[in-house]
């Protein structure tokens, strides 16, 4: 009974994440937040609001679920969390049977989790937050966007392909592909990613540890978990074990947690995870749960020699990325989408979780991962690439979708004003320069009313050594706002003969005090 | 009458193209003698006005046939609203398209190969949503649908992947909106087929002249329709500023797409005897460039 609506209220909550995930494009006609569940995560709204400095008013839902797992327990692992079904679903397709009798995972794996949390914390402490890499609500979204969401597209855009070679249901076929764009399931051009090999082979690994045993991510690795648990410690929900017991130790083994201790009447408190497995598989009946104060064990698996060593990781592990070297000239070459703040405020905030980067492939598609072009501290960090795509000027959809403000949410008209960065030519590449013959693209592109790229009309002597009246084009750096829309359609093959660099981007210096959200567009 | 399919006339053109370019006008243009060659409209809401100027011209009878498919190809390439004047005018391309099914059309297929994306660019013009309610086929570009052409008679182009819908409609309309553009002065008609075209278009715009005219040798309009309700005097093709934007209240439709343009440049102040694209597209007998060799009817909604 009860892991039955489990199952529902998995499938349900993993419905909704997909759902709210499409959601996630242009036209953005939100009815609920395409990053609900990214708010919803007490690990992200905890280390971004130490390491930041700040409440988060986006993510007061995140504390919602913090205060509700007191009474009730690690209900968010178990019922609601999109990652732990997908693992859970994994784990069925992985495990073809179940195992015979077998060992306990050593009960030290479970301490992993306390130590790689508080080393996250310790790092936030010091302002600065890894948490990216681990939250799992972002590990999910950040796997949809740059490997699922992507290679889901391009097998429905590949089916479609087919389908319309079928002449005599074109028709047909054309108002599906209508109706799979329209409905955000079929982006208009085909998602590509950087990055996405790392992504996926990470999500792969979560995965594939179900070999070892059940949830191995969420027993033994997941900080979040550990931070719910120790939240749960003093739970309202208790796990009776009557006399039927026939201590066949099927609960032991069975448990997901590894959170059933070797008298198979008590539980750890921190580690269940509600899931209700140990009733269903309990042949006597002897298991149920209710209300009431647990008498379970409640030990969380770190000791202070432990913590300690974590605390000193953490410190560590913040030195050495304090004291990267980002190159120079590629950080000066890396733009943030507009309404991002400063740099050590955007990466304290930026959870990875490329729900930016997933709206904007449904818009101007320039958003993209970075590697290290911001120093291996912004691994994963959003930045426009425009040779790739380009920062639609009436779109301000990126910063509608941060649920940790590192992008704010621009009105239109103050995005349409936040510069990205300067556009330069390049005049050894640029068609007009190096080959006096007109070109012109990227003036045609150019969104801004007063273009930011003019020309002047002079004679010149062509490689022909003919005079031939050409229009050469320069950038008026007052006007140019970055957008990378003339770098995107210059029709020079390789390096571009007009490209973007950061000089002069605007970025925020502190977050904006308003309530009302812009007007999406 | 012997019946053309679009199909038809571009094998006509691919096997005697050279013949039939040295036509002094278009076929279409010859059995209707007693029609203006073009028409001007003014004065009105966009709707009515762009309904009596396809009228004066003979109505829309002569141009689509019961039964046959048309292409509509309005200026759907910039993400930008109706009154910034970067797309055309959505009411006017939902009347052309009233007009179409009227005269007996089997469908009214409209589509645009966009600049910006294309989902926004097809919202937020307008045109979508209105051409939808007038019965027109709305079709986003499906990048597997384009189809290498060859053109004969084409100088720099010889070849180019053109959309098969353009390919096999049995009639184009081509439905620009005038526009202040940086490479030919102003962007009408010509320039507006570009939208049909696949490939990477930028390599277009060296040598543009030359090659706007070799594509518009491959893809030729039974009518084209100008749409200055609004044009566009600076910034454009993108413009965005209501400052950029002139209300003119004015619609051109003529089966001659060289007299079509030429009359509209003078809206721009521009002679067009002095626009390279036109005097190439003359010489090579796409339509009349001598304005005062066209008979021109035009029409006042406003007296």
């Amino acid at each position: 009974m009860m892991i039955t609506l489990r199952r529902i209220s998995q499938l349900l909550f993993l419905s909704l994440f997909v759902l709210l995930f499409f959601q996630a494009r242009f036209p953005y006609e939100a009815w609920l937040p395409a990053d609900l569940f990214l708010r919803a995560s007490p690990l992200v709204a905890l280390t971004v609001m130490i390491a930041g400095r700040a409440f988060v008013s986006t993510m007061i839902l995140a504390l919602v679920v913090l205060a509700l797992t007191i009474p009730l327990g690690r209900f968010f692992c178990g019922w609601i969390c999109p990652l732990g079904t997908v693992i859970d679903a994994g784990d069925h397709l992985i495990r073809r049977k179940r195992r015979p009798a077998r060992q306990r995972d050593p009960l030290t794996w479970r301490s992993w989790k306390f130590f790689i949390l508080a080393a996250l914390m310790v790092a936030a402490l010091f302002s600065t937050q890894f948490i990216w890499f681990f939250d799992p609500i972002a590990l999910l979204t950040r796997t949809f966007t740059t490997v699922l969401y992507p290679a889901f597209s391009f097998l429905l855009g590949g089916l479609f392909n087919a389908a319309f070679k079928l002449h005599f249901i074109e028709d047909q076929v054309y108002s599906l592909y209508d109706a799979a764009q329209a409905g955000g399931l079929l982006p208009t051009q085909q998602p590509r990613m950087f990055e996405n090999v790392a992504i996926a082979l990470i999500f792969a690994g979560i995965i594939g540890l179900g070999l070892v045993s059940r949830r191995f991510w969420c027993r033994n690795l997941c900080p979040l978990g550990a931070l719910l648990g120790i939240f749960s410690k003093y739970r309202l929900t208790r796990r009776l074990v009557s006399d039927a017991c026939t201590k066949c130790s099927i609960c032991q083994r069975e448990c997901k947690m590894n959170a059933i201790e070797d008298d198979y009447s008590v539980n750890n408190t921190v580690e269940c995870i509600e899931c209700a497995e140990c009733v269903a598989v309990c042949k006597p009946r002897a298991v149920s749960y209710t209300l009431g104060r647990n008498h379970g064990e409640n030990r969380i698996d770190l000791t202070r020699r432990r913590l300690l060593q974590a605390s000193a990781a953490g410190a560590a592990g913040l030195m050495l990325f304090k004291t990267t070297a980002a190159a120079r000239i590629r950080k000066g070459q890396a733009l943030r989408p507009p309404g991002a703040l400063t740099e050590e405020q955007f990466l304290d905030r930026c959870i990875r979780c490329q729900e930016c980067v997933k709206i904007c492939s449904t818009t101007g598609a320039c958003l993209q991962p970075a590697l290290t072009e911001t120093g291996i501290e912004g691994l994963w960090s959003p930045v426009s690439v425009p040779r790739e795509g380009y920062c639609e000027y009436s779109c301000n959809l990126c910063g509608q979708v941060c649920p940790t403000g590192a992008i704010q949410p621009l009105t239109l008209a103050e995005k349409q004003k936040s510069r990205m960065g300067t556009a330069y030519f390049d005049k050894s590449r640029c068609i007009p320069w190096y080959r006096q013959e007109d070109c012109l693209v990227c003036e045609e592109h150019c969104p801004l009313s007063d273009k930011a790229i003019k020309f002047d009309i002079r004679e010149a002597r062509g490689p022909d050594g003919q005079m031939r009246v050409v229009k050469f084009p320069y950038v008026v750096e007052d006007l140019c706002i970055g957008c990378g829309i003339c770098e995107n359609k210059c029709p020079v093959v390789g390096a571009p003969g007009i490209f973007l660099t950061a000089a002069r981007e605007i970025r925020l210096a502190e977050p904006l005090r308003r309530n009302t959200a812009p007007n999406g567009a | 009458m012997e019946k053309y399919t679009r199909r038809d006339f571009i094998r006509i053109g691919a096997g005697a193209g050279l013949a039939l370019a040295t036509l002094p006008a278009s076929p279409e243009g010859l059995l209707a003698a007693p029609n203006p060659d073009l028409a001007i409209a003014r004065n009105g809401a966009a709707g009515p006005l762009v309904r009596k100027a396809v009228e004066a011209l003979g109505g829309m009878g002569r141009f689509v046939k019961k039964g046959q498919t048309v292409l509509l190809k309005p200026n759907i390439g910039w993400d930008r609203l109706p009154e910034q004047a970067a797309n055309t005018n959505p009411e006017a391309v939902a009347e052309v398209i009233r007009m179409c099914l009227e005269a007996g059309a089997a469908r009214v297929r409209v589509l645009d190969r966009t600049c910006n994306e294309p989902r926004r660019c097809y919202m937020r013009s307008g045109i979508e949503k209105a051409a939808k309610a007038a019965g027109g086929e709305v079709r986003h570009i499906v990048e597997s649908r384009f189809q290498d052409l060859p053109i004969t008679g084409g100088e720099l182009v010889t070849s180019w992947p053109v959309y098969r819908d353009a390919i096999e409609s049995d009639v184009i309309i081509n439905m620009p909106v005038a526009k202040h553009h940086n490479i030919s002065g102003v962007t009408l008609s010509f320039k507006n087929l570009m939208g049909l075209l696949g490939g990477d278009r930028g390599a277009l715009h060296n040598h543009f002249m030359t090659k706007i005219v070799d594509i518009n040798m491959a893809i030729r309009p039974s009518l084209t329709i100008i749409d200055a309700w609004r044009i566009m005097l600076r910034n454009g093709p993108t413009g965005g500023s209501l400052a950029d934007v002139v209300e003119k209240q004015l619609f051109i439709a003529s089966a001659d797409r060289v007299a079509a343009d030429a009359w509209a440049m003078g809206l721009f102040n521009i002679d067009p005897n002095t626009v390279e694209y036109l005097r190439i597209a003359a010489k090579r007998g796409l339509g009349q460039l001598d304005l005062k060799r066209v008979k021109i009817q035009e029409i006042n909604l406003g007296v």
